[in-house]
């Protein structure tokens, strides 16, 4: 493998010797850096003494890099130097220690670039209005709809006729049924695999702030694609890395890799057959502390999550409220449970409430018996529409009608509020006063599965009722310990009383110029110590929360950047600013394929996701970005960059209002960022 | 007065001129004259016609309008309220509370759930300080704590980072997962496999992939829970035959076969649906022989292997080994990681890569694992002594187990889960029924009920294998009892003591826990006999 020297290995220390030499001449500037000197002395002293085997509790180890190499990636793809991809355009100055690969989690020490993702207080919660485009745009839409309908049924008129072969898995034969008819299949034999070469693309390696695509093409539309060989690697705004915690090093894999060494990968069949680990009862104790309430549960995946626990809280007799956008797991979920549902427009609060006086003063269909109990569930914030719930609204509404509240942060949790903890944070809510909190750590944490947070009562119950406990697997200890890392990384670490003492660590508040929260407002608080695995190595970015922080206050900032730009630019986008999905309406189902190859085959290469009818309305194709805390402010401009001069070329800039040139919103982002609301 | 009768003049020139075009418009249209003829005619034939066809129109345009969420309220059950009824009435409404509090028995119940602290393995420590014999975690080939295993993890946790963040058709495919996905289709010799990253979700997901309303199921009796929830989301028409039993089951295609022949139905996809070993109770299915019926009647076979796959055949290829079937599977008990798979055709596979609910709207499997499951395909292929190993130890257990009047084993000799009944003497209650039953007595293929569903006393028998269970658990062995939702089962399921044999233990020590189990049954259910 043909490894070229990056350029910063060559420089003659790397920056956090750098650091050290001129912490030994200079004052101590920040605790944090003094921390990662002592830290790295310390681990430096250890490999000399050479005394490995026992790590003492709450080791402030390997979290340091002791060396910059550390912080670019080795890979043997092609190096390009100028994409900025796998190294920032600008090297660090050496005041600047980046403990992260730059690919995977950007470096960005610009302290403007920084937001706290919270409600303004008084103002009541709405999205941005939704545009509707001109009509020519509606109805070359539908046009094109039809005229690729019309072509398929063409298509498979003729080759019903004459390429008989290729249909006869789609035809009954030999006496079966066909096992999908070509109605049911019409969609994506003649829609989707047109432009199947922007789904399903296979990638390697971490899917970070960058990501490696398994090039591949197709000889024959698309019916067969095959890999090259060849590996490019793009700016990824379409993993769910909120927070940036997917990572190959740093605290968290360092946590998973002793963890690994430790627990092997196996927990071993279900929690309540012998499959219950130490690592289990942790976890959840730390989600419930994360989140404020009194317990919690943890599943091995976040869609069994929905779909094994709703069927555990309501039944036959009682009455589901359910968004007509929330996700599949939840349908399923509600599908198994027998309840009976009824769907509001999304995120529609008089819709809402008017469904809500209909169906308590009708009771149950026929019967007109009252509901046994009524469940409302809605997701904090809509994968495909960026949009939150209305909760303000709904906490009003559910003290009226007495309904029970089941929030899906499959998408909030970590990526919403100023500490992180959903879209309950951002407005501002108590969390006691929602029933049942769902989130997924897929997400934000960089893990798998899934949680239900709420009362002792009703988990308790959950852990016997819910399919979950009997019949799935646990969650196996690796991904248990990137959960537990990650989120401590985010609450920050209470140490036991006799810690502090030592000196190191009582310099370790303030070390960020952090939002001053009233420490009656602190609801969950730190993590304590002692309820982490002892082994868990710890670092001081996770012990004072200044990973965490910095995590939601770039992502916060991204978010609303890119959010803001794209509407200066003109372009119609749905959702909140502060959401981190933001959804670009294209429109005609064409344009979905052309975005998404252009995107991927510019200098710096983007990898966006695409989505159309069944996932969207029929008219509604939009490209869908997700940020995270990974990017940088170049790299949300780039994508601006990128989308402008799309935009223009494929006329997708429909939207009314104040437009600015593109290089004047990369200018003045930050003022962008802090307007209180943009015209 | 003359201008304005002018200016109406003016007006109804206009008028009559734009109807004119109108009509010549209107019959350029191709196919119009006939519309034309046709209402003039009955027009002609029937004035009141005309009318009833206007409102009909006006009618279908409005029920099409209507919002489809509020349909209920046109229906004949709608009562019509006042705003302040409907106040008074949501101010009386008073809900259930959303859970019940946990009765002592359930909580004893979750209180005596035994947590292992440090990894778990066949000898793994509790958190009562004590390190115990382990009979209950699903780790049959012993793959747990694998230094291999581990090695290939963090390898891969330095590559890929933990979490795929992002479901599969949107950049969460890895080509870990690919190789994965090739690596069970070789091992099991089918076309091609899907991944899916829990067990219990994927048969569930696979069932409503291909199975859609008016479909026909004929399902086991028997079949786990997660069938049972893939059934219920298919919505296909179920037909059911008698647990593990083919002559049942070649009555109940007859008589489907018949069925349709009477309704001269068009051809629907037929589907049987069953276990390779039942988690319910360990019984191995005739895999030939439903491989026989599923040709003679043409049906499709889907064959869930959770249980078998990783535990039986030479090298652990399930069922599927010992008899050539595509089949789905658990990549989490067989392979001691997490997730399932479906293998087969690559139509089907791929059908999946679409249809299947649960993997496309959920996020891959994290690579670390899925490189863990590869490994352990992988040692699996390279060492089939541990699967003679494992199937030594199950025959040890069964040595000393079967032997001993209190207990009941419905489960095959060569299977790794083994259910423990409890055997009454048989006067008393009448014994589980294995053999065939009569043949006068068929079971109503409609009804998920057998014809005599064997009697039991759930609670007794609960309790009473509690007692067993920390009985051994306090010498030193730690089995479970299996797990049930007690009223959400379709059919009842006996009460049983569940134990998973591994392949890590050595013989002695095996027969050692098994008599242990022998003595706790015999001390707990000997003294009741
Ligand atoms: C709202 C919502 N719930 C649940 C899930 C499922 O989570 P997971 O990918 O962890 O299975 C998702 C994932 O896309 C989601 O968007």
């Amino acid at each position: 493998m043909p490894s070229r020297p990056s350029p910063i290995a060559l420089n003659p220390a790397s920056p956090s010797q750098s650091i050290f030499k001129k912490k030994s001449s200079t004052a101590m500037s920040t605790a944090a850096s003094y921390l990662s000197a002592v830290s790295e002395a310390d681990a430096r002293a250890r490999k000399h003494g050479g005394t490995p085997a026992s790590t003492p509790a709450l080791s402030m180890s390997s979290s340091v890099t002791s060396s910059s190499e550390d912080t670019v990636l080795h890979d043997d793809g092609h190096l390009d130097f100028t994409d900025g991809l796998s190294f920032p355009r600008k090297p660090p100055t050496s005041e600047q220690v980046f403990t992260t690969v730059h690919a995977e989690f950007g470096h960005c020490a610009n302290e403007d670039y920084r937001y706290t993702s919270q409600h303004r207080k008084g103002v009541p919660y709405k999205s941005i209005p939704e545009q509707d485009p001109p009509y020519y745009i509606l109805l070359t839409t539908y046009l094109s709809y039809l005229l690729v309908i019309c072509l398929g049924h063409l298509r498979d008129f003729v080759g019903k006729r004459f390429r008989a072969v290729n249909y006869r898995h789609l035809l009954p034969w030999n006496g079966y049924a066909p096992l999908n008819s070509d109605f049911d299949s019409f969609y994506t034999r003649r829609l989707k695999l047109r432009i199947d070469d922007c789904f399903s693309h296979p990638v390697t390696g971490v899917p970070g702030r960058t990501i490696l695509l398994l090039d591949r093409y197709s000889p024959d539309y698309n019916k067969t694609m095959i890999p090259t060989g060849t590996r490019t690697r793009a700016l990824n705004i379409s993993s769910y890395n909120y927070l940036g915690f997917a990572q190959g090093s740093g605290p968290c894999a360092d946590a998973v890799e002793r963890c690994i060494e430790r627990y092997g990968v196996a927990s071993g069949g279900t929690r309540l057959q012998g499959g219950t680990l130490d690592l289990h009862l942790q976890a959840e104790a730390l989600v419930a502390r994360f989140l404020g309430t009194e317990d919690a549960l943890i599943s091995s995946m976040g869609f069994a999550t929905n779909s094994t626990i709703i069927p555990a809280l309501v039944s036959k007799g009682c009455l589901v409220i359910s968004d007509e956008l929330n996700h599949a797991s939840i349908r399923f979920g509600v599908r198994l449970s027998g309840a009976n549902v009824r769907m509001f427009k999304h995120n529609d609060m008089n819709a809402l409430e008017d469904l809500l006086r209909e169906v308590i003063s009708q009771g149950q269909p026929k019967t007109h018996r009252p509901w046994k109990k009524i469940l409302l569930i809605v997701e904090g914030l809509y994968s495909m529409e960026g949009t939150l719930a209305n909760l303000p609204v709904i906490m009003e509404l559910k003290k009226k009608y007495k309904f029970y509240l089941f929030i899906d942060e499959a998408h909030s949790i970590g990526a919403l509020g100023p500490r992180g903890r959903g879209v309950t944070d951002y407005f501002g809510i108590d969390r006691r006063q929602v029933d049942i909190l769902m989130g997924t750590f897929t997400k934000s944490f960089g893990a798998a599965g899934g949680y239900i947070a709420g009362s002792k009562t009703i988990i308790d119950r959950l852990r016997l009722q819910g399919h979950s406990g009997v019949y799935t697997e646990a969650m196996t200890p690796p991904v248990l310990t990137q959960v537990i890392a990650s989120m401590v990384s985010i609450m920050g670490i209470t140490l036991p009383a006799e810690k502090p003492s030592s000196p190191s660590l009582a310099l370790l508040r303030s070390s960020e110029n952090t939002p001053v929260i009233p420490e009656s407002e602190v609801i969950p608080g730190t993590a304590p110590a002692s309820a982490l695995p002892s082994w868990m190595p710890l670092s001081p970015s996770m012990i004072d929360g200044s990973d965490g922080r910095m995590r939601l206050r770039r992502l916060a900032f991204n978010a609303r950047y890119l959010n803001r730009g794209l509407r200066k630019l003109g372009f119609i986008t749905y959702g909140n600013d502060d959401s981190p999905v933001v959804p670009l309406l294209l429109f005609h189902p064409g344009k979905m394929a052309v975005f998404s190859r252009m995107m991927r085959t510019r200098a710096t290469p983007i990898v966006v996701v695409v989505v159309a009818y069944p996932a969207t309305p029929l008219v509604t194709s939009r490209v869908r970005f997700c940020l995270s805390a990974a990017h940088t402010k170049e790299d949300v401009d780039e994508v601006l960059r990128a989308c402008d001069e799309i935009g223009d070329l494929l006329d997708l800039k429909q939207a009314s209002g104040e437009r600015w040139p593109v290089e004047e919103i990369i200018k003045r982002a930050v003022e962008l960022v802090h307007m209180p609301e943009i015209p | 007065m003359n201008s304005s009768s002018q200016s109406l003049e003016l007006f109804f020139d206009f008028l009559s001129r734009s109807y004119t075009t109108l009509e010549t418009n209107f019959y350029k249209i191709p196919g119009s004259a006939v519309l034309a003829r046709y209402v003039r005619s009955s027009h002609q034939n029937d004035p009141g016609r005309t009318l009833l066809e206007i409102i009909l129109i006006i009618f279908a345009i409005r029920t099409l309008l209507q919002s489809r969420t509020r349909g209920d309220q046109s229906g004949k059950h709608f009562i019509q309220f006042d705003e302040k009824e409907i106040d008074e009435l949501v101010d009386e409404w008073a809900p259930e509370p959303l859970a019940q509090p946990l009765t002592p028995e359930e909580q004893a119940e979750l209180a005596s759930v035994p947590v292992i602290v440090g990894p778990t393995g066949p000898k793994p420590k509790l958190s009562s300080g004590k390190t115990v014999t382990n009979l209950a975690s699903y780790n049959f080939t012993g793959l747990a704590g694998n230094e291999d295993i581990k090695a290939a993890a963090v390898e891969t946790l330095r590559k890929y980072g933990l979490g795929s963040c992002g479901p599969p058709g949107f950049y969460g495919t890895q080509d870990v997962h690919i190789q994965l996905e090739q690596d069970i289709a070789d091992f099991l010799g089918t076309e091609a496999a899907i991944l899916y990253s829990q067990a219990f979700s994927t048969i569930s997901s696979v069932i409503p992939a291909f199975c859609k309303r008016g479909d026909i199921i004929v399902a086991d009796r028997g079949v786990n829970f997660a069938i049972q929830k893939g059934l219920q989301i298919s919505r296909s028409t179920v037909r059911w035959y008698d647990h593990n039993d083919m002559e049942s089951l070649e009555h109940v295609l007859e008589s489907v076969e018949k069925e349709r022949r009477k309704r001269k139905g068009p051809l629907t996809r037929r589907f049987i649906v069953t276990e390779g070993i039942f988690d319910h109770d360990g019984a191995m299915s005739d895999l030939p022989k439903l491989v026989e019926l599923k040709k003679k009647y043409k049906y499709r076979l889907i064959l869930d292997e959770s249980v078998s796959f990783g535990s039986v055949g030479r090298t652990g290829r399930g069922l599927t080994e010992l008899y050539n079937v595509p089949a789905s599977g658990s990549v989490a008990n067989g392979l001691s990681s997490c997730g399932g798979f479906c293998a087969g055709s690559s139509i089907v596979v791929n059908h999946q890569r679409i249809n299947g609910t649960s993997f496309v709207f959920s996020a891959a499997m994290p690579a670390l694992l899925t490189v863990a499951a590869s490994e352990g395909i992988n040692i699996l292929r390279n060492t089939p002594s541990i699967l003679s190993t494992l199937q030594e130890n199950v025959r040890a257990v069964r040595a000393i187990l079967d032997r001993v009047d209190c207990i009941h084993i419905p489960s095959h000799p060569a299977s790794a889960v083994i259910h423990l009944q409890i055997r009454w003497p048989t006067l008393q209650v009448p014994t589980h029924t294995t053999s065939s039953p009569s043949k006068l007595s068929k079971s109503n293929p409609l009804s998920v009920k057998p014809r005599d569903p064997p009697q039991f006393n759930v609670e007794l028998e609960e309790k009473l294998l509690q007692d067993v269970v920390d009985e051994a658990l306090a010498q030193g062995v730690m089995i479970t009892r299996a797990k049930r939702l007690r009223g959400q089962e379709l059919i009842e399921v006996r009460p049983s003591i569940r134990l998973a044999i591994t392949a890590a233990l050595s013989r002695k020590e095996c027969e050692k826990a098994a008599n242990v189990v022998k003595s706790a049954f015999v001390k707990v259910i000997g003294k009741r006999r």
